[in-house]
C-alpha cells in the first residue's frame, strides 16, 4: 500500500482533498445522474488521500464532505490510496494501470475495506464519484 | 435522420448436442471465404462482433460466425437448467466448441476468442491444433491474478447486472468511444442470474493452464496474441509471459484498448486485427 495513514501530510495530499472537494461541490450543484442512480445510496465512508483523511456522509445519493474527521468515528467502507494513485486516476486519459479503482487495488497502490455490501451493490455510482475530479471524465 | 439501415449479418438457431445435453444455440453470421468462429467473453454473448460482422475488409474474405454460448444472449441454457448451478469447465467449453464447428461442417475455421475464449484458444491450440486453421486469441493468457471474489457477482442483495457491469467497467480504455463503452456494459447488464461467476470458474478455478502448454508449437497451427494496453485483467506481461513457452506465438499489445477490442473501440481494434488477417489469409492461399 502505498499509504499507511501514519505518514505526513503534505501539500500535495491538501492540494487533492480540496480538488475532490470542489469537484464533488460542482457536480451535486448540477443536476448530476449520479443523484438518479445513488437514490437508495445512504452510507458513511472514509477516503484516505495519501495521510489527509475525510468522511463523506451520503444520503439519498447527496454527499457531504467532514474534513475534520472526529476521533473513533464509525465508517461503513474506506477507500485509501497514496497521492501517486489519486493523482494518476485523475489525469484526463490516465495511463494504463492506473485508470480504475481496481487496476490500482490489483497493483497494490489502493486499498478498499470495510462493510463493502452498500459499495458493491452501487459499485458504479461510487467508482464515478470518486472520479468526478477527472477532468473530462471518462466512465 | 439517416436512412434506415438493414445490416448484412443473419441471425439463426441451431439444436445440437453437448456432451449429452441438447442445446439451442443462436449465431450470427455473414461473409464468405475462410470460416473465422468468435468467441465472446465471460457474461457476454456475439453480439460483441457485431462491428466485425458488418465489416466488408473482413467478409468479403471471411464467413464470420459468433455464437451465443448455451445460458448466453440468444442461447436458451440446456433443459433442467434449474436444478443446478452453471459453472463452465474446460472440457464442456472445447467440446461445445468443436461441437459447433462440426454441427455447422466448418472446414478448419479460424478461431479468435475473446478473454475466456482467448484462454480457450491456447488450449484449443495444445489438444486439438489439427482441427484449426490458425487461432487467435485476445485477451489471452494461460493464466492471471485474480482481482476481485467472484462471489458479489452473483447474491441476492446485489443487482448481478450491474455489478458485473461496474466491475468490467474499468477494464475499457479511457480512449474508446462513449457509445460503444456503454454498448459493451450493456451487454454486461443483461447477463443470467451467475452466468459471469459460472464462466469465471473455467477462468479461475480449472483453466491454470501455467505449465500445461508443453508441445504447442504455433508453427503447426499458427496463433496470434494481442492484448489492449488498458487491459489490467490479463495484463500486456501475462500474454508476453505465455508466448514466451510457445515457439512461433506472434505477440501484439494493441495502443488504447481495453479488454474488449472488438467492442469497445472497433476501429482501432480492425487496424490490429486487418494484417494478422491478410497473414493468414495468404499462408492458406
Amino acid at each position: 500500500m502505498a499509504n499507511s495513514g501514519s505518514s505526513a501530510r503534505t501539500e500535495q495530499d491538501r492540494i487533492l482533498v480540496e480538488r475532490f472537494r470542489r469537484a464533488i461541490e460542482l457536480a451535486f450543484k448540477a443536476d448530476t445522474d449520479l443523484l438518479r442512480r445513488g437514490w437508495l445510496v445512504d452510507t458513511c465512508c472514509l477516503i484516505e488521500i495519501g495521510a489527509e483523511r475525510i468522511l463523506l456522509t451520503i444520503r439519498n445519493g447527496r454527499p457531504a464532505i467532514m474534513e475534520r474527521v472526529p476521533l473513533l468515528v464509525s465508517w461503513d467502507f474506506a477507500i485509501r490510496g497514496g497521492a501517486e494513485a489519486w493523482t494518476a486516476l485523475w489525469q484526463p486519459v490516465p495511463r494504463a494501470g492506473w485508470h480504475d479503482l481496481f487496476a490500482l487495488t490489483k497493483r497494490g497502490a489502493m486499498c478498499i475495506e470495510g462493510n463493502l455490501q452498500l459499495f458493491m451493490a452501487n459499485l458504479q455510482y461510487f467508482k464515478d464519484l470518486v472520479a468526478l475530479p477527472r477532468e473530462g471524465g471518462t466512465r | 435522420m439517416s436512412a434506415p439501415a438493414l445490416e448484412p449479418m443473419v441471425g439463426r438457431y441451431l439444436t445440437m448436442p453437448v456432451m449429452g445435453a441438447e442445446c439451442r444455440i443462436y449465431f450470427e453470421e455473414a461473409g464468405s471465404g475462410i470460416p473465422l468462429l468468435c468467441l465472446h467473453t465471460a457474461g457476454a454473448d456475439g453480439r460483441q462482433f457485431r462491428h466485425l460482422l458488418c465489416d466488408e475488409a473482413v467478409t468479403s474474405r471471411y464467413r464470420v460466425i459468433a455464437f451465443d454460448l448455451p445460458w448466453h444472449g440468444k442461447s436458451y441454457p440446456p433443459t433442467g437448467w434449474q436444478e443446478y448451478e452453471y459453472k463452465l469447465t474446460t472440457e464442456l467449453y472445447v467440446e461445445t466448441i468443436r461441437a459447433f464447428c462440426l454441427a455447422m461442417r466448418l472446414d478448419r475455421p479460424v478461431v479468435m476468442g475473446c478473454s475466456i475464449g482467448g484462454r480457450i484458444v491456447l488450449q484449443l491450440a495444445h489438444a486439438h491444433a489439427g482441427e484449426f486453421r490458425a487461432l487467435i486469441g485476445l485477451e489471452s493468457a494461460d493464466y492471471q491474478q485474480p482481482w476481485y471474489d467472484t462471489t458479489w457477482l452473483h447474491r441476492s442483495d446485489v443487482h448481478g447486472g450491474e455489478v458485473c457491469a461496474a466491475l468490467v467497467s474499468g477494464l475499457i480504455a479511457p480512449q474508446s468511444p462513449t457509445e460503444y463503452r456503454h454498448e459493451t456494459l450493456w451487454q454486461y447488464m443483461q447477463g443470467g442470474p451467475g452466468i459471469f461467476k459460472g464462466d469465471l470458474y473455467f477462468y479461475r478455478v480449472d483453466s491454470d493452464l501455467r505449465g500445461k502448454l508443453t508441445g504447442l508449437d504455433a508453427r503447426r497451427c499458427p496463433l496470434y496474441l494481442l492484448t489492449g494496453e488498458y487491459d489490467f485483467s490479463c495484463m500486456p506481461e501475462d500474454t508476453l509471459r505465455t508466448a514466451e513457452s510457445i515457439p512461433g506465438a506472434k505477440v501484439t499489445i494493441m495502443k488504447e484498448v481495453g479488454h474488449f477490442p472488438m467492442s469497445e473501440n472497433p476501429a482501432q481494434f480492425r487496424t490490429y486485427l486487418l494484417p494478422v488477417l491478410e497473414e493468414i489469409l495468404s499462408a492458406t492461399a
